[in-house]
């Protein structure tokens, strides 16, 4: 008995060593992305106000360009503008309003915190639910393309998964023919997304835009998510590995606009009840 | 004989360093400096190996909060706390740790603390990359990784251990 306390005595740091590191792999091992969405939640109460600070003065060195780009956008929205006029002059906006109600709402936020160099890469936002953010809002760059969804808020932030992060999945179509597959990201590079499961039969151009499909829970239909760049054929499913370059160009994102909708909660709920959450 | 309280700032600092210096860098896919190890590098030769263990328990479960990585960096750390008095007892010598004292590179010299400091970095990139990834196919892409990040998180290493050894001795005068 004295010998099994002393040899105990002797490996104590080894037998707590290996109790630690168990619970810490099992831990790690059951995580998924929302549980990490939730730390970092969590911490943004603390470390939040400091990326914000440093967000603030990475912005200010970047004011040149976010001047260029308003400028364009201002001539753009003018030029829309002016359609929208016309349109009204004769008559037609009025129409436009009474027939369509758009079940989406915008919200822009600035980031605060990005990473592209993590397998698991996230966005935290400065906006949360005090500013009306919700889970599973999109998050598009200011010329609506797809950068994530919310994963999780609290008051003040938002913590989103990014395009890069090798658990988020969407859905993407070829603009010129409708196919659609899966969209993820491999790990590697942060300018090349994969766009998996098109079918063979399809026509595959280079060069060619890959929009998000009708049914998605998170993206509006028809936004921009990236540009085919070279496209191999899997001879086990029969399909294309197309390799997309993303429209985002997640090292030097600093605004986005989040896109809610308001039907998709509805949407969830009912195919839940009927076909069960684990579709 | 350690100043505790020195010992404080260095886990704040390096804390703080890494969640707002390193982790907001931006150098690439390959580059991911995990440099607060360094805390767990510069802690005092004598100091239990059960207290060492759980420095490296506080500093990875703070890591993995800040960082939002759910028991990644917890699980590289242990191991390095582990494996730091074995490490040390090889390059250093069993009689010169038993002596105590900060290993720092004017202490036990600059060849043997680059060999302690860089095995220990290399075993916390050789476990946080491939535990991170969990794939076998970007074998090539996570040894990459590991060297990449291995050479600047040891660059830093011995920054900070310049650093702080540097005051330790003007305060010992």
């Amino acid at each position: 008995m004295y010998r099994l306390l002393e040899f105990l005595r002797k490996i104590h740091v080894l037998l707590i060593f290996i109790l630690l590191e168990c619970v810490a792999i099992h831990f790690y091992a059951n995580s998924t992305p929302y549980t990490r969405a939730r730390l970092l939640s969590a911490s943004n109460a603390v470390v939040g106000t400091i990326y914000r600070a440093a967000a603030g003065v990475r912005c200010y060195f970047g004011l040149g360009r976010e001047n260029r780009h308003l400028t364009e956008e201002i001539i753009r929205l003018r030029n829309e503008l002016d359609i929208y006029r016309l349109a009204f002059e004769e008559k037609q906006l009025q129409a436009l309003r009474d027939t369509v109600i758009s079940p989406y709402d915008y919200l822009p936020a600035r980031v605060v915190h990005n990473s592209i160099g993590r397998q698991e890469n996230f966005l935290t936002l400065n906006k949360g639910m005090r500013d009306g953010v919700r889970e599973n809002m999109a998050v598009l760059t200011p010329n609506g393309a797809m950068v994530g969804y919310v994963l999780s808020c609290s008051d003040r932030y938002a913590v989103c998964i990014s395009l890069l992060n090798t658990s988020f999945r969407a859905s993407g179509r070829l603009a010129s023919s409708d196919h659609f597959g899966s969209i993820s990201w491999p790990g590697i590079d942060s300018r090349r997304i994969r766009l998996s499961e098109i079918p063979k039969y399809a026509h595959v151009i280079p060069g060619d835009t890959i929009l998000t499909t009708d049914y998605s829970f998170y993206f509006p239909s028809g936004i921009p998510i990236g540009r085919v760049v070279d496209y191999k054929s899997v001879e086990e499913t029969a399909s294309y590995d197309i390799s997309v370059e993303p429209f985002a160009d997640f090292s030097t994102l600093k605004e986005v606009i989040l896109v809610g909708n308001d039907d998709s909660y509805e949407r969830m709920m009912l195919e839940n009840e009927t076909i069960g959450p684990d579709r | 004989m350690y100043d505790a309280l020195k010992y404080i700032l260095l886990f704040v600092l390096t804390l703080l360093l890494q969640l707002f210096f390193f982790n907001a860098l931006q150098l690439g896919p390959y580059v991911t400096p995990l440099v607060y190890i360094a805390f767990i590098v510069l802690l005092p030769m004598k100091m239990p190996p059960l207290y060492v263990l759980l420095s490296g328990l506080l500093m990875g479960v703070l890591m993995d909060i800040g960082m939002g990585t759910a028991g990644l960096n917890t699980i590289a750390t242990l191991l390095t706390a582990y494996a730091r008095i074995w490490i040390l007892n090889l390059i250093v010598g069993k009689e010169y740790v038993s002596e105590g004292g900060i290993p720092g590179i004017a202490s036990i010299g600059r060849k043997k603390f680059l060999r302690y400091a860089g095995i220990m970095t290399l075993l916390q990139c050789a476990v946080f990359f491939p535990f991170e990834t969990m794939n076998g196919n970007l074998f090539l892409h996570t040894l990459l990784r590991i060297i990449a990040s291995w050479a600047i998180t040891l660059l830093f290493v011995w920054l900070i251990a310049l650093v702080f050894t540097h005051n330790n001795i003007r305060s010992q005068n």
